[in-house]
């Protein structure tokens, strides 16, 4: 196929197919890229050279790397902030901008600030602009807008369900083998794990397999490089046992070998990004090199660029990356990119290599030699020229004052390769330097993790290859598998070359003349930062990283890592061998915040009448796991949803007069007539056993032994330090079984608490959760009575069923457990109905209520009516400083029982007369309406705030509950009640310090 | 940070599957004739974990498991289980 204008004629390892052309916009001009490309590679095809500006300087800034090492290349894509257009796929459409720039990065507004750098050392952000205090907001402003990356767009529309970058998706994994890496050496490992039997992840970053060998076509062993990483990639497609995941960058390697990482979606995947998590018994790690950077002089320059980069844009996306190159490095696979390149028509003006001469591989020099490249040995990159894109460079010797200037449009420079130890890193693998390799290689692997390939400083194709096959084998064996070609394996790699000797240049010859030299690119942290953090006594790579923030931006440590501990070392006088990288942290690689998010599934639990309450116009909001009906609108507006306002508190969005109206007549129709809620969600158990009460002794605070059967025993639990954990009823059915309700919220965690502080004892007692098997049905109201007379034959008069009584009755031939409490301060049969009856339940008990004019009510009427009945509701009037005794509920405390060793008894002792406790008291608002968690004062003290406040329909006035230190708000005090506005406004209500229950104080209605 | 345990029931499971019941003290002490001084140290005892770098018995309770609460001895140090 003929390449379109700008292109290069399209070689064997191509990726790009010019046949689906791509139409995107970048900064709105409209540019064309192929099916293949990413976002990067059809800029650079369409002559875009500076993509955006650095973090704090506003250099213009070009493509590095291809594998987004750096921010220079984070852009807005399709709305969408710091998106690598190294990594991302061009997609038809895509809108493309750059960032950090006020228009153009051709002509940053902001460009005038890089000539005053003086105004920001290294660690400047800590040091300056902050005297006076004062004036630090305002330079903290300024500088957060000139600075940083990409922008969020609060406005922009939600898409997907709501998630604001698609689907995300999540998966965990199983594996014998994990292996991290599909270059020669990732795939060789998990065909050898593979062929052992093993089960096998293979995880690979770029979109298709095969690592450095995907774009080199050096002859080796009779056939091109490039066809022996297609032939395995074509072998592992074929193994059963192996599971391989491309476009699947590591996140990071955790505790017992679980690997995690997400997969970014093509087309066909229903999912954007998704999250997934690998437990593997071993871990080999395959993850290859990058280049180590080379920092001289403007080194950041659009134009400069990884040997890798050039030659992976001409290779792998037939972009010619230069017309006139220059050629810095330091090792053999930097000369072989640089004798391709020349093959692919770029003028090659010079090639340098820091390593003294001799060092270098004898092919590569005679191909540039055979060429007429002038090849310099012991040379290296000085300066780079030119102001927004590379026009020369100057080269010096390494030894000796020779220097030249060389005119050029691309300049490729490396100090070599370094290890991606970042999955090892997080694995828990030691590192140290190694002066053969010149690279930081583990000392020690955490066991069951493997390396393997070019990550130990393998050069050689076939080294590399059987580096693999070795770990492989190894792992099949580690986790118990027969490995027999381990023998073989073996062999082979102690036949084949072993890893070559690297170059420790880090700074190219005459650093230090002034000009800037980048150590990190991403927070623009300089040599000379890096020289003033040595000096400020910053000089260990730790500090110095906090200090001038190296290796913090997104490239982490790739970039920085090597580099920096390098220098440090040197300008320490340390041995190069003293050298420490700094902590490498996960993500390796950032996932949207979205994917990490997860697809934020709302798992809710729906009571048995769900169905009946959203009909009957229920607006729901979730509490604990379930749906609950807030309260039941009437007007069609108020659709039924979940809404997660607060009525009454005067806090409500949508619709919160009429949801005040309807909130009142619900709280009205129970004190005046009857009302009907649904309180499923409640806890229910049945405890059974010759311990059983033991155990309820143990956990409850009361004397349990008195329950008798027919009567509801009213009692609380209480943790170890007495601070009340739930409370509810306990019935004794017969001598060995009881039943006992907790709070909708503390039924999931009731069996785990009996069993947790009975674990020492051996008791026998079965514990049964009944809270999913039971719905609760609670009629409330005068007329209550009357309407349950009515759907049952059973006896339910004041004198057969009084208050705290507990029956069996049958309702329409449904026997429901039915309990006298009071919770609401009014008549109240709370009837336990099995769940598949609890619908028809209600209807009997709708219909035998319609004269009296019976109607539901939500959890908000509950609120207000239990409120003004001072009934506590652990969590709104209780909190973690406050016990039992505390809130006015020591009377349910069996102090003469230390036989049970009831849980919060000691500390109930040993705090009750300790002074200055937190005391929850009623008061009466004199007029107007606090809002709940308003403050408490004393003169100008906060003495306590308020819990619960609302305006009673039934009472006229506003009452409430508040937590108060002691003594300051005694019954009949007059008390202040504040709340601080947002501007410094502050208003203040008077209260009376009265006791609950604010409501009926003698009890005369639910015992009615 | 992510480590498995070894559910007596379930046998080896994610962490994420457990919850931590803090570190075994033994049975809880007879609460008869404390003072309130006495009670106050108990507390605090109950309360506040040792902080040793060496293996230590703990309880776990299996709760997106079996729901049983079980006791292992693990080295925080490495997040791993060991003979104890």
């Amino acid at each position: 196929m003929t390449a379109p204008t700008g292109r290069l004629t399209p070689g064997p390892t191509c990726r790009v197919d010019f046949s689906r052309p791509l139409a995107f916009r970048f900064l709105g001009r409209p540019m064309t890229g192929f099916a293949g490309d990413t976002v990067a590679s059809a800029l650079y095809a369409n002559g875009v050279r500076i993509f955006g500006r650095s973090l704090k300087y506003h250099r213009p800034r070009g493509l590095y790397s291809m594998e987004g090492e750096s921010s220079n290349t984070l852009m807005e894509i399709d709305g969408v902030p710091n998106e690598c257009a190294e990594t991302t796929e061009l997609r038809d459409g895509m809108s493309v901008r750059a960032q950090n720039v006020r228009g153009d990065p051709r002509t940053d507004r902001f460009a005038f600030i890089d000539a005053f750098d003086r105004l920001m050392p290294a660690g400047f952000y800590y040091r300056m602009f902050h005297r006076p205090y004062g004036m630090w907001p305002f330079f903290q402003n300024g500088l957060r807008r000139m600075a940083g990356t990409g922008v969020l767009d609060p406005r922009r529309e939600l898409e997907g369900g709501g998630q604001a970058n698609g689907v995300q998706a999540e998966r965990y994994l199983n594996a014998d083998v994990a292996v991290i890496g599909g270059g020669p050496a990732g795939m060789a490992a998990a065909l050898a794990a593979a062929e052992s039997g093993m089960r096998v992840c293979l995880f690979e970053r770029r979109g298709w397999l095969g690592g450095h060998l995907a774009w080199r076509i050096r002859e080796y062993e009779g056939g091109q490089l490039h066809r022996r990483g297609k032939e395995m990639a074509a072998d592992l497609q074929a193994a059963e046992l192996v599971n391989v995941f491309t476009k699947s960058p590591v996140t990071g390697v955790w505790g017992e070998n679980l690997v995690t990482g997400y997969t970014v979606g093509g087309e066909d995947d229903p999912f954007r990004e998704c999250h997934w998590e690998c437990r593997a018994k071993v871990v080999v790690v395959a993850s290859g090199c990058m280049e180590r950077p080379l920092v001289f002089d403007h080194n950041d320059r659009p134009g400069v660029m990884q040997a890798g980069t050039a030659l992976r844009l001409a290779r792998t996306y037939a972009v010619m990356p230069g017309k006139a190159a220059v050629v810095s490095v330091a090792d053999d696979l930097s000369l072989e990119a640089a004798v391709d390149l020349a093959d692919l028509g770029v003028e090659l003006r010079a090639v340098a290599d820091a390593r003294e001469p001799g060092r270098q591989d004898p092919a590569s020099v005679a191909a540039l030699e055979e060429r007429g490249i002038p090849f310099l040995p012991g040379w290296a990159v000085s300066r780079a020229i030119g102001r927004k894109r590379v026009s020369g460079c100057e080269l010096r010797a390494l030894s000796g004052a020779e220097s030249r200037r060389l005119r050029c449009d691309l300049l490729v420079a490396n100090a070599g390769w370094q290890p991606r130890i970042g999955a090892l890193a997080t694995a828990g693998a030691r590192l140290a330097y190694c002066s053969h390799t010149h690279t930081f290689q583990p000392a020690e692997l955490p066991d069951g993790v493997f390396t393997a390939g070019s990550l130990t400083g393998l050069r050689d194709p076939r080294s590399i290859e059987a580096s693999g096959r070795l770990a492989g084998y190894r792992a099949a064996e580690w986790c118990g598998g027969e490995a027999p070609g381990l023998a073989s394996a073996l062999r082979e790699c102690e036949s084949r070359p072993g890893p070559e000797p690297g170059c420790d240049i880090c700074h190219g010859p005459a650093i230090g003349r002034g000009a800037k030299a980048f150590v990190d690119l991403d927070e623009d942290g300089t040599w000379k930062d890096v020289v003033e953090s040595a000096a400020q006594g910053f000089d260990v790579p730790e500090l110095a990283k906090r200090f001038g923030g190296f290796g913090l931006g997104p490239g982490q440590y790739r970039v920085t890592g090597q580099n920096l501990a390098m220098i440090m070392a040197d300008l320490r006088g340390d041995p190069i061998e003293a050298a420490m990288p700094t902590t490498v942290r996960p993500p390796l690689v950032p996932p949207s915040l979205a994917t990490l998010a997860g697809p934020g599934h709302d798992v809710n639990k729906r009571t048995p009448l769900h169905g009946e309450l959203a009909a009957r116009g229920a607006v729901f909001r979730r509490a604990g796991p379930w749906l609950r009906a807030r309260y039941f609108g009437a007007d069609p507006r108020l659709a039924p949803g979940v809404d997660r306002g607060t009525v009454g508190g005067r806090r409500s969005g949508r619709g919160s007069a009429e949801a005040d109206r309807e909130l009142r007549e619900e709280i009205l129709n129970v004190r005046h007539n009857v009302g009907l809620l649904d309180s499923s969600p409640l806890g229910k158990f049945r405890i059974f056993g010759p311990d059983a009460l033991k155990a309820l002794q143990r956990v409850y605070i009361s004397d349990i032994s008195k329950t008798r059967p027919g009567r509801c025993k009213y009692s609380a639990m209480c943790n170890d330090m007495a601070h009340v954990l739930d409370d509810g009823a306990i019935i004794q059915d017969s001598e060995r079984k009881y039943y006992f309700t907790t709070s909708s919220g503390r039924a999931g965690s009731t069996v785990e608490w009996f069993r947790y502080h009975t674990r020492h004892d051996g008791w026998d007692y079965h514990l049964v959760s009944l809270t999913d098997a039971f719905g609760s049905i609670n009629l409330a109201g005068p007329n209550a009575r009357r309407v349950l007379e009515r759907v049952t034959d059973d006896d339910v008069s004041n004198e057969a069923f009084p208050y705290m009584g507990c029956r069996r009755i049958t309702v329409a031939g449904v026997e429901v457990r039915c309990l006298r409490l009071g919770f609401v301060g009014e008549l109240s049969f709370e009837l336990h109905v099995p769940s598949s009856y609890c619908q028809f339940v209600w209807d009997l008990l709708m219909d035998a209520g319609a004269d009296f004019g019976i109607r539901p009510f939500g959890l908000e009427a509950q609120y207000c009516l239990r409120a003004e009945k001072g009934h506590i509701i652990v969590g709104a009037e209780s909190e973690a400083r406050v016990t039992l005794t505390d809130l006015g509920m020591g009377w349910l405390w069996d102090r003469e029982d230390t036989a049970s060793k009831k849980v919060g008894a000691p500390a109930l002792r040993a705090c009750e007369k300790q002074p200055g406790r937190m005391k929850l008291v009623g008061f009466r608002v004199e007029e107007g309406s606090p809002r709940d968690g308003a403050l408490v004062v004393d003169g100008g003290e906060i003495v306590g705030y308020v819990c619960t406040t609302r305006r009673s329909e039934v009472l006229g006035w506003q009452y409430g509950m508040a937590l108060v230190r002691e003594g300051h708000a005694v019954r009949g005090d007059r008390i202040r009640i504040r709340e601080d506005g947002g501007r410094g406004g502050r208003t203040t209500w008077s209260a009376t310090v009265v006791d609950p229950p604010f409501y009926d104080p003698a009890g005369e209605r639910l015992r009615a | 940070m992510t480590f498995r345990l070894t559910c007596p029931v379930c046998g080896k499971r994610d962490i994420y599957e457990f919850t931590f019941g803090g570190q075994e003290r033994g049975p809880r002490p007879d609460q008869e004739g404390l003072s309130a001084e006495e009670h106050f140290r108990w507390v605090q005892f109950r309360m506040i974990p040792g902080a040793g770098a060496g293996p230590q018995h703990e309880w776990w309770y299996h709760g997106q498991g079996c729901g049983v609460w079980f006791r292992t001895t693990r080295d925080p140090m490495t997040n791993r289980e060991v003979d104890g």
